[in-house]
C-alpha cells in the first residue's frame, strides 16, 4: 500500500486509502449541531461536550441545563447513580469542578458533601482545578509511546509555551499526559476537549492549533 | 469500501459495515438485516436464546473468555426481581481499540445484542457504560439509541412481542478499574470506581444489588449473529475450545496496524507479515504483547510458533486478553516500555488493596531508577519478588497485571537490564 495520501491530522484512520470525510468518519451528531438539552433520555448524557465559553460561577442548573439533569434522573433506579452524569454536566457549564460546585451537586442530589468530593476525586476526567479554554490530553502510553508519543507531547508543550498540566499566558491551552484513549492503532492519539486527533506527529501541532483557534473547536 | 486497511484474511462479520457512515443509521441498519434476529429471538424463547449462546461456544471478548451462554444461565429465573445487563465499553486497556470501532460503525449491531442478550436473562434494563473520553462513539450511540426508540424497537413492547426492555446509555469520567465488572457497577450507582469483593457474584447480587449480568460489546456484538444462523454456523471458524471470529487490534511498528477480524487460532507470525504487511522497513521483530498490556510478553522464537486462540497462546507463556496486539521492532527499549506500563497501572490502582495499591508505585519507582541508570542487579530480584506478592492477593487482577509485563520482561530480556545496569548501555538510544 502506498503511503498516506492525505495527512489531514483532524480525524481518524486517515493514513492509506481512506477516502471518508471527517464527517462520516465521526457522523453528523458529532462533528454537527449537537442539542443543548440532550435530546432523548436514554442519550442525555452522551452529548457532553465542553463549552469554549465557560463561566465557574454560572448556577447549577438552569434553562436547559436544568431539563437535561432532570432527564438524568429519571434513568436510574436510585439518584445516587445520576452522580457521575451530574457532574459530567456541571463542568460541562462551568469548566471545572470545584469544591463548592461539589457542595451544589451534593445539594441537588441529596448526597453528603463529603462523599460527592471522594467520588470526584476518584475520576480523572473532572478537572479539579481550571484549565485552558483547550484541554489538550496526549496519550503516551504504550501503543503511542512505541510511535513517538514522547515527542508529540514535547511539541505540543513547546508551541503552547507551557508546563505540563499548566494554562498557557492566552488563556487557550492546557497540555496534560494521558493514559489509553483507546486508539492504539492511530498513534499519536490526542484528545482535545471532546475530540480526538489521531495519528499525529511532531510536525502536526502547529496546524491543529492554528485549527483550534480558527474553528474554536 | 477500504476501511483504512483490510486484508484478504479477514472474515468480517462483526465488522462488515466499518468504514461504511450509512450502517450507523437506523435506515443503513435495517438494510443490513439489523433487528430482524431480535424478532427471532422473542419467537424462540429466552432459553433457547441461552442455548443457541451455549452451542456457539462464544467466549467473552472482554479479556477473560469466560462462555457467555454458561454466565447468563447463571442468572436466576422468575425471582420477581429486577435483572440488569450491563454492556462493558469502558474500553481502556492499553493496546485495545476495537469497541469504539464497534459502536461507531455499527451501533445497531450492538443495540440489538443487547436487546437480545437482556431478553435472554430477563432483564428490563440495559446500561452500556462507555468510557468518559468516548464522546464520539457515545453520541453515535445515543443517536443510535434515540432512533431504535422512536421505531419502537427498544422501550415498552417491542415490536408488538409484549417484551419491555430499556437501554441507556452511561458514560464514565475516566478511571481504567471501571473496566473490571464490579467497579463499573460501583461506577454506574455513583460510587468510587472500586472493584467489590467475590462472591456473592454480579448474577445475585449485582448492579443496584439486583441480579447482573455484564458482557462486553464485541461479545455482545456477536450474539445477534448466532442468533440469526446458529451455533454450529459460529463454529466452523476458530479450534474446539476458541470457536468464532476475534477482532485483533493490532498497533505498534507494523506497516498497516490496525482492527482486522479474523479466525480464532490465527498464526501471530502470519498475523504480523501478511495481515499486517509485517514489520516497518528496515526492521524487524524484537517482541510482541499479544493479548493488551496486562499479559506476558513474548519474544521472538514465541511468536513464531503462537496460534491466536485462548489455549495457543497460553501454551507460548502469554494470554489472548482481549487480543490487542502489540508489536516492538530491534529499536525499542523494553525497560522504559515496562516502566511506563507499570506507571499507567500504579496511576490506575484504586488504592483499595495494600499490595496494589504500594506494589504498583514501588515498581514504577525501582523500573525508573534502573532506567535512570541507578539499578543494581538486586533489584531485579526484588522487582521479581515485590511482584509475586502482588499475584493473587488482591480483590481484583489490576495487581496481577502488572506482574505479567514486569517478570516475563525480566526473564525474556535480562540482558537487556543487566547491559543498562551493568554498563549504562540503553537500546535506541541515539
Amino acid at each position: 500500500m502506498s503511503d498516506a495520501k492525505v495527512r489531514n491530522p483532524g480525524w481518524a484512520g486517515n493514513t492509506g486509502e481512506f477516502d471518508l470525510t471527517e464527517e462520516q468518519v465521526r457522523g453528523d451528531d458529532f462533528v454537527g449541531t449537537r442539542p443543548v438539552e440532550g435530546g432523548h433520555p436514554a442519550g442525555t448524557p452522551s452529548y457532553a461536550y465542553m463549552k469554549a465559553e465557560r463561566d465557574p460561577e454560572a448556577p447549577l442548573f438552569e434553562g436547559p441545563y436544568q431539563e437535561r439533569f432532570e432527564k438524568l434522573l429519571t434513568r436510574y433506579p436510585e439518584k445516587r447513580a445520576a452522580l457521575l452524569p451530574t457532574l459530567a454536566l456541571a463542568q460541562e457549564v462551568r469548566g471545572h469542578v470545584s469544591p463548592e460546585t461539589m457542595a451544589r451537586v451534593a445539594e441537588l442530589l441529596d448526597l453528603p458533601d463529603a462523599y460527592v468530593r471522594g467520588v470526584t476525586s476518584f475520576y480523572t476526567m473532572y478537572n479539579k482545578r481550571e484549565v485552558g479554554r483547550f484541554l489538550i490530553q496526549v496519550c503516551t502510553n504504550i501503543s503511542c509511546n512505541l510511535c513517538g508519543a514522547d515527542d508529540v507531547l514535547d511539541a505540543f508543550l513547546g508551541a503552547t509555551d507551557t508546563e505540563l498540566g499548566e494554562i498557557s499566558k492566552d488563556g487557550d491551552f492546557t497540555v496534560i499526559e494521558a493514559e489509553c484513549l483507546a486508539a492504539c492503532g492511530f498513534p499519536t492519539c490526542v484528545q482535545i476537549n471532546s475530540r480526538y486527533y489521531e495519528n499525529v506527529t511532531p510536525a502536526d501541532v502547529p496546524k491543529i492549533l492554528d485549527r483550534l483557534k480558527e474553528r474554536g473547536e | 469500501m477500504a476501511y483504512p486497511y483490510t486484508s484478504d484474511h479477514e472474515v468480517r462479520v462483526l465488522s462488515e459495515h466499518f468504514g461504511d457512515p450509512s450502517a450507523r443509521t437506523l435506515e443503513g441498519a435495517r438494510k443490513n438485516g439489523r433487528y430482524e434476529t431480535l424478532k427471532k429471538a422473542f419467537e424462540m424463547g429466552p432459553d433457547a436464546v441461552i442455548d443457541t449462546v451455549k452451542d456457539s461456544g462464544l467466549r467473552g471478548r472482554g479479556g477473560a473468555g469466560f462462555p457467555t451462554g454458561v454466565k447468563w444461565s447463571f442468572m436466576p429465573k422468575d425471582d420477581g426481581k429486577p435483572h440488569y445487563l450491563l454492556c462493558n465499553a469502558d474500553e481502556s486497556e492499553p493496546g485495545t481499540f476495537k469497541d469504539r470501532e464497534l459502536i461507531r460503525w455499527d451501533p445497531h449491531q450492538l443495540i440489538e445484542g443487547c436487546l437480545i442478550g437482556a431478553y435472554a436473562i430477563r432483564a428490563q434494563h440495559v446500561y452500556i457504560y462507555c468510557r468518559g473520553e468516548f464522546f464520539e462513539a457515545s453520541a453515535i450511540l445515543g443517536r443510535a439509541v434515540e432512533e431504535a426508540y422512536e421505531a419502537g424497537l427498544i422501550g415498552t413492547d417491542i415490536m408488538g412481542s409484549g417484551v419491555d426492555i430499556d437501554v441507556t446509555v452511561h458514560i464514565g469520567a475516566g478511571a481504567y478499574i471501571c473496566g473490571e465488572e464490579t467497579g463499573l457497577m460501583n461506577s454506574l450507582e455513583g460510587r468510587r470506581g472500586q472493584p467489590r469483593v467475590k462472591p456473592p457474584f454480579p448474577a445475585a447480587v449485582g448492579a443496584f444489588g439486583q441480579p447482573t449480568t455484564i458482557n462486553n460489546v464485541e461479545t455482545l456484538s456477536a450474539v445477534p449473529h448466532i442468533v440469526k444462523h446458529g451455533g454450529e454456523w459460529y463454529r466452523q471458524w476458530g479450534t474446539e475450545k476458541s470457536p468464532g471470529t476475534k477482532l485483533f487490534c493490532v498497533s505498534g511498528h507494523v506497516k498497516r496496524p490496525g482492527n482486522y477480524e479474523l479466525p480464532l487460532g490465527f498464526p501471530l507470525q502470519k498475523l504480523i507479515d501478511e495481515v499486517c504487511g509485517g514489520i516497518r522497513d528496515g526492521h524487524e521483530l524484537k517482541a510482541v504483547i499479544p493479548g493488551g498490556s496486562s499479559v506476558p510478553i513474548m519474544n521472538a522464537e514465541e511468536v513464531a510458533r503462537c496460534d491466536l486462540d485462548y489455549e495457543g497462546v497460553v501454551a507460548c507463556g502469554s494470554m489472548l486478553g482481549c487480543a490487542s496486539v502489540i508489536v516492538m521492532d530491534e529499536t525499542t527499549d523494553i525497560v522504559k516500555q515496562v516502566r511506563r506500563m507499570a506507571y499507567f497501572y500504579a496511576h490506575e490502582s484504586c488504592g483499595q488493596c495494600t499490595p496494589c495499591r504500594e506494589g504498583t508505585t514501588w515498581v514504577t519507582k525501582i523500573l525508573q531508577r534502573i532506567e535512570d541508570g541507578r539499578g543494581t542487579e538486586e533489584d531485579l530480584d526484588t522487582l521479581v519478588e515485590v511482584t509475586d506478592q502482588m499475584t493473587g492477593t488482591t480483590i481484583c487482577v489490576l495487581s496481577d497485571s502488572v506482574a505479567a509485563p514486569v517478570q516475563s520482561s525480566i526473564t525474556k530480556f535480562r540482558d537487556e537490564y543487566l547491559a543498562l545496569i551493568r554498563r549504562g548501555e540503553r537500546v535506541g538510544a541515539a
